[in-house]
Parts: structure tokens; sequence; C-alpha cells
């Protein structure tokens, strides 16, 4: 019964979101902005500082970790080494389309309800509450997924439209697998589950968007971490890392099951 | 055999009481209105019985289940129309209720919901997005969903407010269908007009139950019984005739009619008529006066708050 009561969350949070044209276009948009923003900052920097760079005492010790990690980059011309240190940090920098995605749609999905009134008659059905959460949180997080990973190759023909196809084998490693389905989906799981308890403790979608703001920090954290070289994200480590955040993210759930309160959604918002 | 029974329910909001020990006994297919002004503690019982909010004191049983224990159980076999429709506007008519008929295990969904479309006429509609549908077909959309799960006992809470005439009338209609198909609805409203038309009984609440009972009872527990007689003219012989009758224990004229209080209207009504025309009175008709649920409504009302001051 559950996966079916899931299963009808999810498409009808679907025809909700593929007809609203505000949240198609976010959807369609955000991956758009950011694969292209990536590459713009990746193509400036190789094509105006280049090399040079990699003299930086920071992308120094990055670019010794990326090499015993990858041992080949050693063989590459300077220009190219800073090129897949920066095309590395790309599969965290895609953590970033589920965030920003959960921020503006899961942050709604709750409010909205409470707003219209529809909640209190979805309350009054059987549906237990960890049935409506996880519909919910999925029903954004399994698209946002999804234009990840469309945006993650695009982000490949692009590199290759660049002339840079020749480094892609440096750079989509057993690593990067890992981070792209496991550590992503992950991270957009938690990432909607947040939203969707933010929305159903908030009194507007502007509160709730404040609870998913937490998670972008991390990622962002991520990327400065490795750019920097303070740690190489090796495989066994990413997927350490994604084990925690898979366990953060059945924590996350229970305890949004604990702050949903149906009474006070009952009575406050009528 | 009870199927809705309140042991003392109570609802505090911090130091405000909303529902005060609240004690009664639905009997299955009662239609029961529920009736009480503004902030009475209507919506909050309706709540309370339909496992939504708990009870700060005593419990409530429907249909079996304990309301602030076997939530799931209690919410497969009671349905319930919240003052606002609270649909989808962007899903159409039939994706709203297959979506909300999902959640019950025990149904067929799809053959559920044509049913119910149908019963409320709105089958016709059935593509059409909610948004576009007018407030009185939201409305039968809304207790559509209410009843999708065939539920043993309906909540209807305010079902009417804000709707035209004509929709509120509709919407009327399938109630009083729905109390000939037996079922039991528990109808909060503020239409006294509504109450009496659809409902067997009548609970008046203001925080606490001031009274419940059958309109008629309702009415004689406020109002003695008086017949009214329409003559065609009347002259103080057929006056004086009906004063000296041993039954009429009061009488009084009002144009060419006659207002009495009999010891028995019922068997006394044939002797006070024959008299009238032995008297040479000519007799349009014999009715009895009927005092509108409003007035015993404002009276309970009105008592309350002089008990209050």
């Amino acid at each position: 019964m559950s996966r079916r009561r899931i299963r009808n969350i999810l498409l009808k949070e679907w025809t909700l979101l593929f007809t609203d044209l505000n949240s198609a276009f976010l959807i369609t948009l955000v991956p758009f902005l950011i694969v292209g923003q990536g590459i713009l900052y990746i193509w400036l920097a190789s094509k105006f500082a280049g090399g040079s760079m990699l003299t930086t005492q920071v992308f120094q010790t990055a670019l010794q970790k990326l090499v015993v990690a990858i041992p080949g980059v050693a063989q590459l011309p300077a220009n190219e080494q800073l090129l897949v240190l920066l095309l590395s940090q790309f599969n965290f920098f895609l953590l970033l389309i589920p965030t920003m995605i959960a921020i503006s749609v899961a942050t709604f999905s709750i409010v909205e309800e409470k707003l219209s009134g529809s909640l209190e008659g979805l309350l009054a059905t059987p549906v237990k509450t960890w049935e409506l959460l996880l519909g919910k949180a999925l029903a954004g997080a399994i698209p946002a997924l999804v234009v990840t990973w469309l945006s993650a190759g695009v982000f490949l023909v692009v590199v290759s439209g660049l002339g840079w196809g020749h480094l892609t084998g440096f750079v989509v490693t057993a690593g990067w697998f890992l981070t792209l389905f496991l550590l992503t989906p992950a991270v957009a799981a938690l990432s909607f589950m947040l939203g969707v308890t933010g929305s159903s403790r908030a009194k507007d979608a502007r509160s709730a968007q404040n609870t998913v703001l937490v998670i972008i920090f991390p990622v962002l954290a991520l990327i400065g971490i490795q750019v920097t070289g303070i740690i190489w994200f090796t495989p066994s480590l990413i997927l350490v890392l994604a084990l925690v955040i898979i366990i953060a993210d059945f924590i996350t759930l229970r305890t949004a099951v604990r702050l949903f309160r149906r009474e006070s959604i009952v009575v406050q918002w009528r | 055999m009870p199927i809705i029974e309140t042991f003392g329910l109570s609802r505090h909001f911090g130091k405000t009481a909303a529902v005060e020990d609240l004690t009664l006994t639905i009997e299955a297919g009662e239609v029961l209105g529920f009736l009480g002004p503004n902030g009475a503690g209507k919506t909050t019982t309706i709540r309370m019985l339909a496992g939504m909010i708990a009870p700060t004191k005593g419990y409530a049983i429907v249909a079996g289940h304990r309301t602030d224990r076997d939530i799931e159980q209690l919410h497969e076999v009671v349905g319930m129309l919240t003052q606002t429709p609270g649909l989808y506007d962007r899903l159409s008519a039939r994706r709203n209720l297959e979506y909300f008929a999902s959640f019950y295990p025990s149904i067929e969904p799809q053959s559920q919901v044509a049913k119910y479309l149908k019963i409320m006429g709105l089958w016709e509609r059935r593509d059409s997005k909610v948004g576009t549908l007018s407030k009185g077909m939201k409305q039968r959309l809304a207790l559509a969903r209410a009843l999708v799960h065939e539920p043993k006992v309906l909540f209807l809470d305010e079902p009417t407010a804000g709707l035209d005439p004509e929709a509120a009338g509709e919407v009327r209609r399938l109630i009083r269908t729905l109390r000939e198909e037996g079922r039991t609805i528990f109808l909060s409203t503020h239409n006294l007009t509504e109450a009496e038309v659809v409902c067997s009984r009548i609970a008046v609440i203001h925080t606490r139950l001031l009274a419940l009972d059958t309109p008629e009872q309702l009415r004689r527990r406020f109002f003695r019984r008086q017949i009214i007689v329409q003559l065609e003219a009347l002259d103080a012989q057929v006056m004086e005739i009906v004063k000296r009758l041993p039954f009429v224990q009061d009488v009084r004229e009002e144009g060419s009619q006659l207002i009495l209080e009999l010891t028995d209207s019922e068997r006394n009504r044939p002797e006070l008529v024959k008299a009238i025309v032995e008297a040479g009175g000519r007799v349009i008709g014999v009715s009895e006066k009927q005092y509108p649920l409003e007035d015993v409504y404002l009276r309970l009302i009105r008592e309350e708050n002089q008990n209050e001051s």
C-alpha cells in the first residue's frame, strides 16, 4: 500500500510541477546556468591565467594530490594540468543543481498545500506522514537528479567541443561515477528532505528556503577543500562521504516525520 | 447502534476552552445537525471526531475506533468535507478524486471515482481543471472526495457556506439523498433552515452542549403548542363559546384567527372545531403554530450568554 501511495504522491506532484511554468523553467534554467557558469570559469582561467596559476601554493598542493590520485596527469603540460584540476571539481559543482532546485521547489511543496487547504483533506485520509514526506521529497529529487545527470553529459560534450576531449580520461574516473551515481542522489534526497521538512514547519516558503540553504555551504566547502588541496577526494573517500549522507537521509526523514505536526497544520492553517 | 460516542470530550487551546465536556451519542444512519455561533467549537469537535486533533480531556469512539488512538483505521472509515474545498486547481476533477481515492486500501479507485462523479453531476466536467469549475461544482467535488471510500460516518463542516442559493440547494439535495441512503452524517452548519430540512436531531453547542434533540422536541422545550383556527370572520359569540370550553387553557384573537392553547392539542381539536361550527363560526382551516428553529436557537444562545455573564 505504501508503495502505491508514494507513487500516487509522486505522479500528482509531477503533474503539478510540470504544469507550472515557473517550476518547469527553473528545473531547465538552473542546470543550464550552473553548467554554463562552471565551463565559463574554467575556460577563462585556462585562457587568461593558464599554467601560471599552478605556481601559487594553493594549486601546487592540490596538483600534488591530483598527481598522486591520477599519476598520468604529471605527463601533461602545465596548462592542461590546470585544466584537469579544474575540470575534476565539476562533479562536485554539479551537486549544486539538486540543492538549488530543492530551494525553489521543495520548500513550496507543503506550504502551498497549507495555503490552498488541500493538506487538511489529505491529512484526513489514511496517508502516513512518512509516505507523504518521502513522496514529496522524491517528487522533486528525481527530476533534479535526472537533470543533473543530463548536465554531466552536456558538460562532457561541451568539454570535447572546446578541444579538451583528450583530458576527459583524467576527469571521468571511478570517483566521477561514484559522485554522480551515489553521492548526487544522496545529496539530492537530503536537499529535498530538508526542503520538505522546512516547508512543513514554516509559515511561508521564504522561511522554508532558509532550511535548505544550510546544505549549499557543505557542497561549496567540498569544492573548496579539494581545489585548495586540503583533501583530494579519492573514490574511497567519496564512497564514505556518500554513505554518511545516505545515513543522514534516513535520520532526516525520521526527524522530519517527528517534526511534522499534523495538529498544528490543521489548527493554524485555515 | 451508536456509531459516534463522546465521553466528556474537551479541547483547550492554551487557557481557552474550545469544547468543554461534550458527551453525546449518535446512532448509525442518523443525520445530526451541529449548530452554534462562530467560535462555539463546531469545527474543533469535528476535527476531534475525525482524528485530526486530539482532545485534551475525555475521548470519543467513532465507528468503533478511538479517535485519539486508532487514527489510521479511523481515517479509513470516516469522510470529511472541510470548510474550504481544498482541491488542486491545476488537476482535473477526475485526477483530484483519483489522487485522494488512492490512499484507501479497500476500494478500487477508478470505479469509485466514476460513480461519485456521476452522482455529483460532474461526469461531463470530469476532465476539466478544477480551477475552471464554479464554487458549487468545487463543493460537490469536495463532497465526492469525502465519499469516495464509502465512509461509515461523514463529517460536513459548513458545506453550503459561501455558496449561492442554487448551489447551496444542490448540495442540500445531495445531503438529503445521502440521508435516504442511510448514511450517518455529522453536519456542522450556521444555516438553521438547512439543519431543519436535513437533520433528524439537532445539537446546539456553545463550547459546551446546550441542547440535543429533534427539532420538534426542541421547540416544545421552549414554546407551548398552539393551535391556529382560521375563520371566515370572528364574532363575539364564537369567542365566548370557545373561552368556556374546559380544555381551552388560553385563547387570543389575531384578525380572523383564534390562537389557542389546549390541554391536549391532538384530542381536543375535533371538539374545538365542532363547538365553533355549532356557534355559527365558519372554519377555513386548523393548523399548528410553527416556531422557527431560529427562535429556539436564539433563545438557547441568549440563555447561555446570560448564564455566562
